[in-house]
């Protein structure tokens, strides 16, 4: 009969090499480059027309609203740039007409080793919960970084941010920065918790999450990728420590 | 915070039936009966004025749509030496969506549980009035993003009725292949979910690991690992030319196979079985009565699924086996989930082997309910699925749904009374609810 043991190993190992190797075809899909605007030319009008979100404007295209729809790819943009894209402030998230991004590669150093996440829905569509918490699953295996969820805020290191904030989870999600111990960081993974991304303007919702708590990272995206999202929390780690 | 002040005595919940309180009602007051399984197609009976349970149900359809935290099901007031309420979210609960239960137990056992809901309120079909059907489709589409296909051929087909628009038959194909993905990435993920919840660590992994597998397939033929755009015209690039038709379907089959085996396994582990068997159960008449779908109701004996009801293309050109279970508990809808898997796969594998050459000739959408208004309706992972579609101008008058979570979570309030604590997570899981299809 078989058993679990047998399968585990005639499955082999899943687990991807990231971050020790770049991430691989399989783990990009189109989507999870972000639209860049044409090289050394201006954004043409009817790109910034395309756009249902206003992420695009003759200065530039702002991931932060980007929910790559891919429509603007008929009318001059393609979608490019590199598979990671966290940032740690919202103005770089900008890519600025003409060519050429802004994004720092240095990482930011403010934790440790270990972390512990904790997640928390703001009003999200389940796509970016549910790539969260792929973190875990052996294909990503999270706990081989020293990535551990928690489901108390209590013992996060890290607060993890997704959707967009609705009116009724101001006080919860600010109740959870509260209880968490210091130092603490905050991933805001993406386009709803940055700008509202799809919904930005409806009723009962805030802006961004910008209004509500300090944001050490930013994971454009609408979802961002599993290993956009790893990208970002190892980022929290000093120079040397993301490889765990 | 205390929760709103809705009771509903027995006598008053009866009038809470299926028809009532969970039978969507559309905004100008024409009364749409959807739980009439013995129709072949999609009734809606215009009536001059509303139906008339009247105050229950205007109390609880405040409820559906007032500000949180607000009932998802019905609750009666249950009073005792020792009994307290016990609000149990809306973070921190181990669910990854935010929402909340208040729990009324005088201990170990619940004797009543309230799902509530509105704290994702996004107010996203609201909003929509106005937009251009591809617009609002992006939107849509982000409503829910695990069965974001479902709610998108459900919206494009009612606004293509409304529009009396008729759609090339290859765009039907495409919206069904992606939604028979979905669905079986869905079910992977309950199956792990419950695996999860009954710490059967290397077969909860394996099943993540299958449905990360599910979702890389739908990223590399779709362009977006959710199906984001990827039905609509303009979407990302969608890979489905021969090459990469037969390359999935190898790649599903493969994992047809290991899903088979996974399953073994499962079944193999009693401790497993035991802790799902019996839990959570929803008797068929409760099931009925209250207008559950999907396969909470087929684990209770109700053989009743839209791919067959109202069979469209390609459905009506293909072979689909239909799985029924009787015991209604969380293991008959975990089971029913496995045969759906199995059914799935064996759609596409049909699906991709007779794929039309080219656009192929138009087909006519199903005709308006009225001028201008179309409904369109699909059977999502967890249940049919319905939207309604009125359509001015080009642009949206307005749009509402009637989702599987809405009409599922009475039932799994009613199957919780009187189970212990622990069976929360299995009993939740094996529903497969979503706070964000009914938090719209
Ligand atoms: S891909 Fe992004 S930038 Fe381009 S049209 Fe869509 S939302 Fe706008
Ligand atoms: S950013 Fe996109 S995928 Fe993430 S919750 Fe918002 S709509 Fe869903």
């Amino acid at each position: 009969m078989p058993s679990w043991i047998e399968r585990s190993w005639t499955r082999g190992i899943l687990t991807t090499r990231y971050p020790r190797t770049p991430a691989s075809e399989a783990e990009t899909p189109a989507t999870a480059r972000a639209p860049v605007p044409p090289q050394g030319a201006p954004i043409p009008p009817s790109a910034v027309a395309s756009c249902p979100v206003e992420a695009i404007s003759p200065r530039g295209v702002d991931q932060g609203r980007c929910i790559r729809c891919a429509r603007c790819l008929t009318q001059g943009l393609r979608l490019d740039g590199a598979a990671e894209s966290a940032v740690s402030a919202r103005s770089e998230l900008l890519l600025p007409a003409g060519g050429g991004t802004t994004r720092p590669t240095a990482p930011l150093a403010s934790l440790g080793r270990s972390l512990h996440l904790f997640l928390v829905d703001v009003g999200s569509c389940n796509a970016c919960n549910l790539e969260v918490v792929a973190l875990a699953n052996p294909f990503y295996d999270s706990q081989r970084l020293g990535l551990f969820f928690t489901n108390s805020p209590r013992h996060a290191d890290v607060l993890l941010v997704v959707g967009v904030p609705t009116e009724p989870m101001v006080e919860p999600l600010r109740r959870a920065y509260e209880a968490m111990p210091g130092p603490k960081a905050v991933v805001a993974i993406g386009a709803c918790p940055i700008s509202g991304g799809a919904f930005r303007g409806n009723p009962g919702l805030r802006g961004s999450i910008d209004e509500l708590l300090p944001v050490d990272v930013y994971v454009p995206g609408c979802p961002p990728t599993p290993i956009q999202i790893l990208d970002a929390i190892l980022r929290l780690r000093g120079a040397g420590r993301r490889e765990g | 915070m205390s929760g709103p002040a809705w009771t509903v005595t027995p006598a008053e919940r009866y009038e809470l039936s299926a028809e009532h309180a969970l039978a969507y009602v559309p905004p100008d007051g024409a009364f749409a009966l959807y739980n009439d399984y013995a129709q072949r197609r999609s009734v809606l009976v215009p009536t001059p004025s509303p139906v008339r349970p009247e105050d229950v149900v205007a109390t609880w359809r405040d409820q559906l749509v007032g500000p949180p935290p607000r009932r998802l099901a019905p609750q009666e007031t249950v009073e005792g030496y020792g009994t307290f309420t016990f609000p149990y979210g809306p973070v921190s609960m181990g669910v990854p969506e935010s929402g909340r239960f208040d729990v009324i137990t005088y201990g170990e056992r619940i004797l009543e549980l309230g799902p509530l809901g509105g704290y994702k309120s996004r107010h996203v079909l609201n909003a929509l009035a106005g937009a251009t059907i591809e617009d609002a489709a992006l939107r849509i589409e982000r409503l829910a993003g695990n069965v974001s296909a479902s709610h998108v051929a459900a919206f494009l087909a009612a606004a293509e009725s409304a529009r009396g628009e008729s759609v090339p038959r290859s765009e039907l194909w495409v919206r069904a292949l992606a939604q028979e993905l979905q669905r079986v990435y869905n079910h992977v993920h309950v199956l792990a979910r419950i695996a999860e919840a009954a710490s059967q660590n290397v077969g909860s992994a394996q099943s993540h690991a299958l449905a990360e597998e599910i979702l890389r397939l739908q990223g590399r033929a779709f362009g977006h690992r959710w199906l984001f755009g990827a039905l609509l015209p303009g979407g990302p690039a969608r890979h489905l030319d021969p090459p990469d038709r037969k390359a999935l379907d190898r790649e599903l089959q493969r994992c047809a196979r290991e899903f088979d085996a996974l399953w073994e396994l499962f079944l193999d582990s009693r401790t497993f079985i035991d802790r799902i068997q019996s839990t959570c159960p929803v008797d068929r008449a409760s099931a009925v009565h209250w207008g559950g779908v999907g396969p909470t109701l087929r684990a209770c004996g109700v053989r009743w699924d839209d791919r067959l009801r109202v069979p469209g293309p390609p459905y009506n050109d293909l072979f689909l086996a239909l799985p029924e279970e009787r015991d209604g508990d969380a293991l008959a809808r975990l089971l029913v989930r496995v045969q759906e898997v199995r059914a799935s796969f064996l759609l596409i594998e049909q699906m991709l082997d007779r794929w039309p050459p080219g656009p192929g000739s138009p087909e006519p959408a199903s005709s308006p309910v009225l001028p201008g208004r179309g409904l369109g309706r699909v059977e999502a992972p967890s249940g049919d699925l319905v939207y309604d579609v009125s359509v001015a101008n080009g642009k949206l008058a307005s749009v509402s749904a009637r989702t599987p979570s809405q009409a599922n979570w009475p039932l799994f309030a009613l199957g919780m009374r009187n189970a212990v604590f622990t069976d929360f997570h299995f009993a939740l899981e094996s529903f497969g609810l979503l706070f964000a299809e009914t938090d719209r």
